[in-house]
């Protein structure tokens, strides 16, 4: 305890070096924050509005489908799965649909492209984009209607216009061709090309009677969850859960691998420019306590004469390195922390510059034009811990040099 | 796009019949009276096309923008749903042929020897480079399902006794248009003209007949053209140069081994 | 004089010289090594982008971007490429055509490039992105290189015949039997999933276009992607009534994204040049502050305020300059050994795109002269400001003062 006290008096002897070094351990603390936080809501933003597109968090799907997606792999009992799934603890949602290719022709164009088929009842513009992105009618509701949403893109491209007819021609399951026609209620934009000229919405009960799906078949279950970070574990759970080698399940790192290669960069590219500052804050940490030995060689030989054991010694220099990361800490937080809650709250619009560009994609998934931040408490704790093996390690090499001290030779210089 | 399977050597099985009026007259709603009559002479007129099977050699003529070719093809077809098309000339595509077989499509190419089943994404281009798609000879001829029928004109039309339909797909039909316009002879109920038109009105393609002959015992048109509208410089036209009505042939005709043979 | 003063100053004082020069040659070359790395993958997502595939500037036929179609053709392709290779540009005419290829009984869509390989290599480097097998080859006129998604739907490996079909310029059946010659590695999603490549020739007599290309793509001999107007001008003089389109508009959503990264960049750096600030301000502050007493007594001895001031000043450069020899020793050679064995990604994810462009899954630096030259300055300037006023206080302080300061 005496040396806890020793260590602290030490530490403000020299009030200006310790807090300039303080200051830099808070610079450390508010990088690793703003990097670490934009990353955490970031990332989270991006799964969160790429699971939104088709694909969710979680799929179940029949096997195969996710590799070559075609319309005879189909998902058996997909109706009672899904009781299953919405009622596990995290599970926000959970849909069931259809995904395949079609030709969509009007009488003046036929494009080709792909369909969504959804249940009107369990879908909502919270778990489908589409559906948020409608700019002109409703959704439809009846599941064996005929109605469909299609993109803006495509609308203009086969010269339609809400309420008219489009044919859609595909194949059923047991490869013929079938064709059937809808009339548009809904056209949507959400500002993504491919999305907007290839994507369309039909009632799920229709295509199953469309393509001979039986009532509990189709492509995959779509789960959304409230952690995007609980989705692997998820998927392991429904894996045992559902245990059948004819299904399988899988996770937007596997679904949806241009996302998760775009976040992969972009993390390690954080993460690279976290250690590197870390790197040089440590440097400045270790050229503050080693000055504070160097220059107290003589102190330290007087109390090593008059009894110090060098372990004590060694503590006391890394108690001071302690204090300085507390200190170092304090600081961070007070400057962090109103930067934190502005962001968090308000955030940095850059409405305008998207706007100039056009709209922004990445991984062709539409990012909000607000940068917000948002920490995971895991986040937080790693930041503190870091912060603080940072400067212990730091205290390190200069509590050697501490205890290296030779009380007579120190003694003998002036 | 009956018309496919008239194309496919049948001229006869449905029809395809009947006159424009003026082309955007609004359809009214056709009263009870009007598609009892339609479905009456429609019937008729299915009558006088019906024949089980058909052997016929015409030649395809095609006008495009950017190409014009002439082809001549040999074709067969029995009941609603079977039918051979091969080529004779060129020779640098002669064996290339179409088999229809119920809903599938299947395309043999004699230069790889190999037979593609024709996939949706395929339907809707062009077949033969034609201005027919693909989709025009799959589609069945489904007129008495899938639209309903008004007589629309009954008269004396640029000189002709004439009687036009207004065919309206029905709302669950499978069908691009808004609505078919067909002109017939009302003495022999030969088609004159069919125009198609989208949903709000405006005219997509038409087909037009002439050439009325005597073709194996029954006065038929010779000559089909196709114009699509919005270019008024193109068109594909067919020539009948012989037509057997009820010849005998096997089922394994329209087989995909057939398909290869060379006759 | 004041310079062997200020060398036995240090050496005086060596541990907390060395402790200063240690810590700002690390900071200098943790800069050099970030900037390589930036550097590294903007470069890499621009090449990728641009040397791929899509080249500096294309050139079109009016239209032929917004509708292709076979007919809307570039009719004097080989001489323009003449032409622009006379001035120094490399270029490569191209042909497209869609069409269904089949094997066994898949089928899928596909997108046929046609290649002129001699003069394709000069421009994009899609040939060394062949994942397995080999690029086309004019010895190998019925062998294709397809793309790596398209080989799993239609189920074939290397060696595999495929059949495509299509309709040619004479609107007559364009039928042929390929070879896989190569599988790609993934390029972007269009060329993964559709993309068939093939011979020119093979091209042009499959789909009955004799002459004419669809797409001129080039790119400056040194492969240096800066993309001058004056360039545009210069290929626009040699394509009258054509669309000539440099990569920034044929890459829109690149060009935005690489636009972010550039500034997003620019940002880190910044603020890794603030905590590289940090620690030499503290260092500066350090050694002179604590020296007070000392110049106190050297005032005393007689020595001017300038004289002080002159030789603080002369300290900290001969550090920096010792400094910046450690930034350069370590920095250098870490950046190009990272730009020689780049840091692998794979692990966490396999060859992936970025806004539709496919990147490279190992992350490699890139050594420029700026990326050392910034660095270094910087370095300089940042140790120069930070000891003026420490300076300035040694300089002025009044001996009895300076004695008593702690």
């Amino acid at each position: 305890m005496q040396l806890n006290r020793l260590a602290w008096k030490n530490l403000w002897r020299n009030k200006r070096r310790t807090l300039i070094t303080g200051f830099s351990i808070s610079l450390g603390v508010f990088l690793s924050v703003t990097f670490t936080g934009t990353g955490d809501y970031g990332y989270t933003n991006m799964i969160d509005a790429s699971a939104t597109m088709g694909l969710g968090h979680v799929t179940v799907e029949a096997k195969g489908f996710n590799e070559t997606p075609s319309l005879d792999k189909r998902l058996k009992n997909s109706e009672k799965i899904r009781e299953q799934i919405i009622t596990l603890p995290n599970v926000s949602d959970a849909t069931v649909r259809i995904m395949g290719q079609a030709m969509f022709a009007s009488a003046s164009k036929s494009v080709g492209g792909s369909f969504l088929a959804i249940n009107s009842a369990t879908e909502s513009e919270k778990i489908n984009l589409m559906i948020r992105a409608i700019v002109e009618g409703e959704l439809f509701d009846e599941n064996d209607g005929r109605g469909i949403v299609i993109g803006s893109i495509m609308a203009e491209k086969l010269k339609l216009k809400l309420g008219k007819k489009i044919v859609y021609t595909t194949t059923d399951i047991n490869g013929e061709i079938v064709g059937e026609v809808a009339r548009i209620s809904a056209i949507f934009k959400t500002g993504l090309d491919e999305v907007d000229g290839a994507m369309v919405l039909l009632p799920i009960d229709r295509v199953r009677k469309t393509l001979g799906y039986t009532a509990d078949e189709s492509s995959m279950i779509t789960v959304i969850i409230s952690d995007q970070r609980r989705a692997e574990e998820l998927r392991d759970q429904l894996t045992t859960m559902i245990n059948d080698p004819e299904t399988e399940v899988l996770s937007w790192q596997q679904t949806q691998r241009d996302l998760t290669g775009l976040i992969t960069i972009d993390k390690t590219t954080n993460y690279l420019s976290q250690v590197l500052v870390g790197l040089v804050i440590a440097a400045g940490i270790l050229n503050t306590l080693l000055m504070g030995v160097m220059e107290r060689t003589r102190e330290f030989g007087i109390m090593m004469a008059v009894g110090m054991p060098p372990s004590a010694l060694f503590r006391l220099v890394i108690l001071e390195s302690f204090w300085l990361a507390i200190v170092g800490l304090i600081m961070g937080v007070m400057i962090t922390a109103p930067w934190y809650w502005y962001l968090l709250e308000v955030g940095l619009d850059f409405t305008e510059m998207f706007e100039e560009m056009g709209g922004y994609s990445a991984g062709g998934v539409l990012i909000d034009p607000i940068m917000h931040i948002r920490l995971f408490k895991e986040s937080i704790i790693a930041i503190l811990s870091g912060v603080f093996i940072l400067t212990l390690i730091s205290g390190l090499y200069p509590a050697w040099r501490a205890v290296k001290t030779n009380p007579v030779e120190t003694l003998k210089t002036i | 796009m009956r018309l496919s399977r008239q194309l496919l050597g049948t001229i006869f099985c449905l029809l395809t019949v009947f006159i424009p009026s003026h082309i955007n007259a609004a359809i009214e709603p056709p009263s009870a009276e009007s598609v009892e009559r339609a479905r009456e002479i429609l019937r008729s007129i299915d009558d006088l096309w019906r024949g089980d099977s058909s052997y016929a050699i015409f030649s395809m003529h095609v006008k495009t923008e950017h190409y014009q070719r002439s082809m001549q093809m040999e074709a067969w077809s029995k009941g609603k749903d079977k039918s051979l098309v091969k080529i004779l000339k060129p020779l640098k595509e002669k064996g290339t042929a179409s088999l229809k077989s119920g809903k599938h499509l299947y395309s043999y190419l004699p230069r790889t020897d190999r037979t593609i089943r024709l996939t949706s994404g395929m339907m809707m281009g062009s077949w033969m480079g034609s201005h027919f798609t693909n989709d025009d000879l799959v589609d069945e001829s489904r007129m008495e399902e899938d639209y309903t029928p008004a007589v629309t004109f009954e008269g004396v039309r640029d000189g002709n006794d004439i009687i036009e339909f207004a065919l309206i797909p029905k709302e669950d039909a499978a069908v691009v248009w808004g609505k078919i316009i067909l002109t017939v002879f009302a003495k022999s109920l030969l088609p004159i003209e069919e125009i198609f038109y989208d949903e709000d009105g405006i005219e997509t393609r038409r087909m037009s007949f002439s050439d009325y002959k005597v073709m194996s015992g029954r006065e038929l048109p010779a000559v089909m053209r196709v114009t699509p509208t919005d270019k008024p410089d193109e068109y594909t036209e067919i020539i009948y140069e012989t037509l057997e009505l009820n010849v005998d042939l096997k089922d394994s005709l329209f087989s995909i081994n057939s398909l290869k043979r060379r006759r | 004089m004041l310079v062997r003063f200020a060398f036995r100053n240090l050496w005086r004082h060596r541990h907390r010289t060395f402790v200063t020069i240690a810590a700002m040659g690390l900071a200098g070359s943790v800069m050099v090594f970030y900037a390589a790395l930036m550097e590294g993958m903007l470069f890499d997502s621009k090449r990728n982008a641009i040397s791929m595939n899509s080249g500096e500037i294309q050139i079109h036929a009016e239209n032929y971007r917004r509708d292709p179609d076979l007919y809307k053709r570039i009719d004097n392709g080989y001489e323009i490429v003449t032409k622009l290779q006379q001035e120094g540009l490399n270029a490569a005419p191209r042909l497209y055509g869609f069409g269904l290829a089949a094997a066994g009984t898949s089928s899928s869509g596909i997108k046929m490039s046609a290649i002129d390989v001699d003069y394709e290599s000069r421009v994009t480097e899609i040939h060394k992105h062949v994942m397995r097998g080999e690029w086309i080859s004019k010895e190998a006129p019925n062998e294709v290189v397809i793309g790596r998604k398209l080989a799993r739907t239609l189920g074939v490996d290397l060696g595999d015949e495929v059949v495509i079909v299509s309709q040619a310029a004479d609107g007559s059946m364009a039928d042929a039997l390929f070879n896989i010659r190569g599988i790609l590695k993934s390029v972007s999603e269009e060329v993964d999933r559709a993309g068939f490549y093939m011979n020119t020739d093979t091209f042009r007599k499959l789909m009955v276009v004799p002459e004419g290309s669809h797409e001129i793509v080039i790119m400056p001999q040194d492969h240096q992607f800066n993309t001058l107007d004056e360039r545009l001008a210069q290929v626009k003089s040699h394509a009258p009534g054509l669309e000539v389109l440099n990569w920034q508009k044929l890459l829109p959503a690149i060009a935005e994204i690489l636009e972010m990264a550039d500034a997003s960049i620019i940002v880190m750096i910044l603020i890794t040049y603030i905590a590289v600030a940090m620690v030499i301000l503290n260092a500066m502050l350090m050694g002179v502050f604590e020296r007070i007493r000392e110049f106190g007594v050297m005032k005393a001895l007689g020595f001017s305020p300038w004289q002080i001031f002159g030789m603080i000043m002369l300290e900290s450069q001969i550090q920096v300059i010792l400094a910046a020899l450690i930034t350069m020793g370590v920095g250098i050679p870490l950046s190009l050994y990272y730009a020689e064995h780049g840091i692998d990604l794979t692990q966490f994810t396999g060859g992936f795109s970025f806004g539709g462009i496919a990147l490279d899954p190992v992350w490699r630096s890139l050594l420029t002269p700026e990326s050392v030259i910034i660095p270094v300055v910087m370095l300089f300037i940042i140790a120069t400001i930070a000891v003026i006023y420490p300076a300035i206080k040694a300089a002025v302080i009044q001996p009895i003062e300076a004695i008593h300061h702690r």
